[in-house]
């Protein structure tokens, strides 16, 4: 899969060069608007990283440009935080999300991963977390080679924690995703599935792990693998 | 030892004011009834003179070398009753009696000296039944018959309508000048306090200055023109004080801004490590360091710009958002993190980001203090509070107040943090017309407040209650 990088701090596109290498992605870096203008147009990327703060012009500006063609590349911004209008006005531009620097490398990757999770987006139709994958196509969850006897409800839980690993899922979401299949969803119906859920991660020894953030929703961790 | 002596400028020249004119009030009455007495007294005069004149002109030679009186009949009335009037002596050259009423006025005058060139005063107590004095002068006239000394005098009661007069001018008309002067003195008064009012003014908008608003200047519309330079020279003053501040604000929010892209470099670049003991601390620090430049910047923010706290915001917003992006990081220290929303919305004048900072500084610092296992509650309540709640070993009684100033460490915080998380918070709510407080959590640990003014009851302006 290739990412391209929009950053003009040599030091930290090198790093994230390197962290993004060593997951088993093809990294172009790139420091100016104008080379990124080039690139996004003659190479089909999987996702972009863009910094807003360009030395020949604004991020935003281009991130414009490209969705005005029409262009639906998974794009994650990064921005300084004292700007916390810009974040908005960054989704606004059609960022498919946003970090604040200073950021943490894993955090970048797992940010990257989740944006590439997306459905249609490249790793969208196999889902990836710890010892855990889902073909959300073949609606198969499998922990290493063992298949999860997971109910529908609680594969499109999974799936949903999945596609956003390591971000808290709200609840409302969940309910919404659910809505298609319970028709008349009881109010305990999301812990109860969650509940099942985990237990059968549990017994099946996976390294992923489902946090309850009280009163807003649900977490999945990867542990170590 | 200063009696009486009042402390405002008002109050002195007033003061002195008063002093001035009850001064003058007695000076001038005291003068004009010098004048005024004295005035009658040269116009008795001058009347007592013209008359001597006139009775000289009826004084003809007798041809044999005197003189001889021959009054007309009107003088002879005016004459006639000298017990209450006037009476006269004449006596020519050699000093024979030419004519004198009474005729006991003209025994007395014939033992006299002639008059001189000037006129002498006299001094005639009565004769017969009145027995009145007389008080008059005596002069030198010239007349037909030659040089004539001449007497006339006034009985002293004769001068009592003059007298009235000067009486009634004194105590009826004088003492209107105390009152016209105590008028005066109220005007004074008012002029003064209505020309000091522009320097009350400037007094106002001075006491209103301090760190947040230096960019305030003391106005000078309207001064007295002695003031300006003073006036003057304290706004160039502040204008010396702000760019201090200004260059200190500057300074922090470079700095920070400064050291943030190596900051992130290094960030970026310890993750990219392979493990080891050694590194996780690395990253403890590189983490510590990063918070601090991040509130150095908030702190730099909040003192450079006025907050705009305009916006209508419900407080599950924030909290919902704050619980949500710190969770993972709060899961990764071994810490949950619960929300407990209000049932409806929470609806307060504010700043959404701001109102979000002030939470996550609340939430970072209850994980960093909560112990392992255990869960930082965040609360919304119907009144307009947001409390965050953990299980630590709470705050002690005497520091809760130092814990919202700036670079505070109190000893159970000494390994976490720089001490600028709560006073951030301090400001945010500050800004927002709330406060935060600290107390003890209903379990073992500590609870903060955020106490917002409610939006519903209260219109864009805000205030408390």
């Amino acid at each position: 899969m290739r990412l391209l990088v929009v950053e003009d701090e040599a030091r930290i596109a090198e790093i994230v060069r390197a962290a993004l290498s060593r997951d088993g992605f093809a990294v172009d870096v790139i420091g100016l608007c104008a080379d990124a203008r080039e690139a996004l147009a003659n190479t089909p990327y999987d996702a972009a990283i863009l910094d807003l703060g360009l030395p020949d012009g604004d991020g935003l500006k281009l991130l414009r440009e490209l969705r005005g063609k029409g262009n639906g590349l998974p794009v994650l911004v990064l921005t300084a935080r004292d700007a916390v209008e810009h974040r908005v006005a960054g989704l606004d531009a059609g960022a498919d999300d946003y970090l604040v620097k200073p950021f943490a490398m894993a955090e970048l990757v797992a940010r990257t991963k989740a944006l590439l999770r997306r459905p249609g987006g490249a790793l969208g139709t196999t889902l990836k977390a710890g010892n855990v994958a889902l073909d959300t196509i073949g609606r198969d969850a499998r922990c290493r080679t063992q298949t999860l006897e997971l109910t529908r409800r609680e594969t499109a839980i999974l799936e949903h924690l999945m596609r956003r690993a390591g971000r808290v899922v709200p609840k409302a979401v969940l309910e919404d995703k659910l809505y298609g299949i319970d028709e008349e969803l009881e109010s305990n119906a999301i812990p109860v599935h969650v509940h099942h859920l985990r237990r059968k991660l549990l017994d099946n020894s996976a390294t992923v792990e489902i946090h309850t953030v009280r009163g807003v929703g649900y977490l999945l961790v990867e542990g170590e693998a | 030892m200063t009696i009486g002596m009042p402390r405002s400028l008002q109050g002195r020249l007033a003061l002195r004011l008063a002093a001035l004119f009850v001064a003058g009030a007695v000076a001038l009455v005291g003068f004009l009834a010098w004048r005024a007495y004295d005035t009658a007294d040269s116009l008795s005069d001058r009347e007592l003179s013209l008359r001597a004149d006139d009775l000289a002109r009826y004084v003809t030679p007798d041809g044999s070398g005197g003189a001889r009186l021959a009054l007309p009949k009107s003088l002879q009335d005016a004459y006639s009753d000298p017990a209450n009037g006037d009476i006269f002596a004449i006596r020519d050259a050699r000093g024979r009696l030419v004519g004198a009423v009474p005729p006991a006025f003209g025994k007395t005058v014939q033992q006299w000296a002639p008059t001189g060139d000037h006129a002498a005063y006299l001094h005639f107590s009565g004769v017969g039944e009145g027995g009145a004095d007389y008080y008059g002068l005596g002069l030198t006239v010239d007349s037909a018959a030659g040089p004539l000394s001449v007497w006339v005098a006034r009985a002293a009661g004769a001068n009592a309508l003059v007298h009235s007069f000067l009486e009634e001018f004194v105590f009826d008309i004088a003492w209107v000048i105390p009152l016209f002067m105590l008028l005066a003195l109220a005007v004074a008064v008012f002029a003064i306090r209505s020309t000091l009012k522009p320097m009350r003014e400037v007094s106002q908008a001075a006491g209103s200055i301090g760190p947040a608003n230096t960019s305030a200047r003391l106005p000078t519309a309207g001064l007295p023109s002695e003031v300006v330079p003073l006036v003057g020279a304290v706004n160039r003053a502040l204008e010396r004080l702000e760019q201090g501040f200004a260059l200190q604000r500057q300074f922090t929010a470079n700095a920070a801004h400064e050291l943030r892209t190596p900051l992130a470099i290094v960030t970026v670049a310890l993750d990219s490590i392979e493990t080891g003991a050694e590194l996780e601390k690395l990253k403890g620090d590189v983490a510590r360091m990063n918070r601090l430049v991040e509130q150095l910047l908030s702190v730099a923010r909040l003192d450079a710009v006025a907050l705009d706290v305009s916006a209508e915001v419900d407080l599950n917003q924030p909290a919902k958002d704050v619980v949500a992006s710190l969770a993972p990081w709060a899961v990764a220290q071994n810490r949950a993190i619960g929300l407990s929303a209000a049932d409806k919305p929470v609806l307060v004048r504010g700043n959404g980001y701001a109102i979000a900072d002030a939470v996550r500084n609340l939430v970072e610092n209850a994980v960093v203090h909560a112990p392992p296992g255990s869960e930082v509650t965040v609360a919304v309540h119907d009144d307009g509070r947001i409390s965050v709640t953990d299980h630590g070993t709470g705050v002690a009684q005497p520091d809760r107040e130092r814990i919202f100033e700036r670079f505070w460490r109190g000893l159970a915080t000494r390994s976490h943090g720089a001490g600028l998380g709560l006073p951030i918070v301090a400001e945010i709510m500050k800004a927002h017309g709330g406060q935060v407080t600290v107390g003890d959590a209903p379990e073992a640990g500590a609870i903060f407040t955020l106490e917002f003014a409610p939006a519903r009851a209260a219109p864009p302006a805000g205030g408390r209650g």
